[in-house]
């Protein structure tokens, strides 16, 4: 059997009457760049909020790493929400240092590599970042992480190309270096498609299409082409 | 069809996303040294390189050093890189593999016209040479 970074069973959560995720059944393997797909609402932030345990999902059952999602779990997952929050007074490089406090297997001095690379300027006040800079600086907390699991919930939100080349780069470079299974939601499917090599696709929350991206391309045509067949209408009418 | 042109170094790929991209990488690659684009002994990119600038998943371009290794197209030496094949026999071979492949796929195609080998060796035959062309 592969081993599986992700398993779940039947996993439903509803908030008010929406299903969030309604009977969703996924397995993802170990090692590689997972690209979570689907239209808003289909569920992709809530399942990794499942994944993190900062959601508990009311039926089904859930896998990480081997283990149900929580505090064992997170230490060996590095998790970008969709949104974050800033201690007013930190500059750049105190949080970092505040990464390298908290964040289990956090290596400070890959961080500083990171922003190096990243052209981060470390004496800048993370009050009033651009959501580029922000967006630099949510990513190395987690690329300088030695960990087995990624979880990037839109990385590439609102951020101009150049930053978005930056953090492609960086993501590239990292899973080269270290063994991580790294799964990604994003919007920007053009830029980075290429990067899968394995993909979910979620609509309305469950799975509607998950595999191998290189066999998914030879059957299906590009993930565009997925994405575009699967959700048209939702697609449209956004 | 959508063909995204990525540069690597000196190294133009162009890539079809409604394609697998590992069959594309060892495609492109050994066509290159096939066709002598790529010198005997050429460091080639590293796995790291090749996949920031095609914007591919590093295991799908280790998977591509793989199976070029195991034609023996390329070869990875530890903490130097990896190189092009140094032996001018091993792509001499490959090369001829190479041209039995499109001899055998045309020679099919033929076939389903109705056009046996010796019809083909016939046709050939009669084929203006390459000055006579006009």
């Amino acid at each position: 059997m592969t081993n599986m970074a992700v398993t779940c069973t039947d996993v439903s959560k509803r908030y008010g009457n929406r299903m969030a995720l309604n009977g969703l059944t996924l397995e993802i393997p170990s090692g590689g760049i997972v690209g979570i797909l689907g239209p808003n609402g289909s569920g992709k932030s809530t399942l990794f909020r499942t994944l993190m345990g900062i959601t508990r999902p009311d039926s089904g059952n859930i896998s990480v790493l081997g283990s149900v999602p929580g505090w064992e779990t997170n230490a060996k997952i590095a998790y970008l929400p969709d949104r974050a929050r800033w201690y007013a007074d930190h500059t750049v490089r105190k949080a970092l240092d505040w990464g390298s406090s908290l964040l289990p297997n956090f290596d400070r001095s890959r961080a500083l590599a990171l922003a190096h690379e990243m052209n981060l300027d470390l004496g800048q006040s993370v009050n009033g970042m651009s959501r580029g800079t922000e967006a630099r600086l949510m990513l190395i907390l987690c690329l300088a992480r030695q960990v087995p699991l990624m979880i990037l919930d839109e990385p590439f939100f609102g951020i101009d190309l150049i930053s978005r080349e930056k953090i492609i780069d960086a993501l590239v470079a990292s899973a080269t270096e270290q063994e991580t299974t790294v799964l990604l939601s994003t919007h920007e499917i053009s830029d980075t498609e290429s990067l899968f090599d394995y993909a979910v696709f979620l609509r309305a929350g469950r799975v509607e299409r998950q595999g191998n991206a290189d066999s998914l391309r030879s059957q299906y045509g590009s993930m565009r082409d997925i994405m575009r067949n699967l959700f048209q209408e939702e697609v449209t009418s956004q | 069809m959508h063909l995204e042109q990525r540069d690597v170094g000196s190294f133009r790929f162009l890539l079809d996303l409604s394609q697998p991209i590992y069959e594309q990488i060892v495609q492109q690659l050994s066509g290159a040294i096939a066709r002598g684009d790529l010198d005997l002994g050429a460091k080639i990119p590293s796995v790291r390189e090749l996949a920031q600038g095609l914007r591919a998943a590093p295991n799908t371009v280790v998977h591509a050093y793989q199976e070029l290794e195991r034609e023996g197209l390329i070869e990875t030496r530890r903490g130097q890189g990896t190189f092009v094949t140094t032996s001018a026999t091993v792509i001499h071979e490959f090369r001829a593999k190479l041209a039995q492949t499109l001899l055998n796929q045309f020679l099919q195609q033929m076939e389903r016209l109705g056009f046996s080998p010796d019809d083909v060796r016939h046709l050939l035959r009669e084929y203006p040479k390459e000055g006579d062309r006009t």
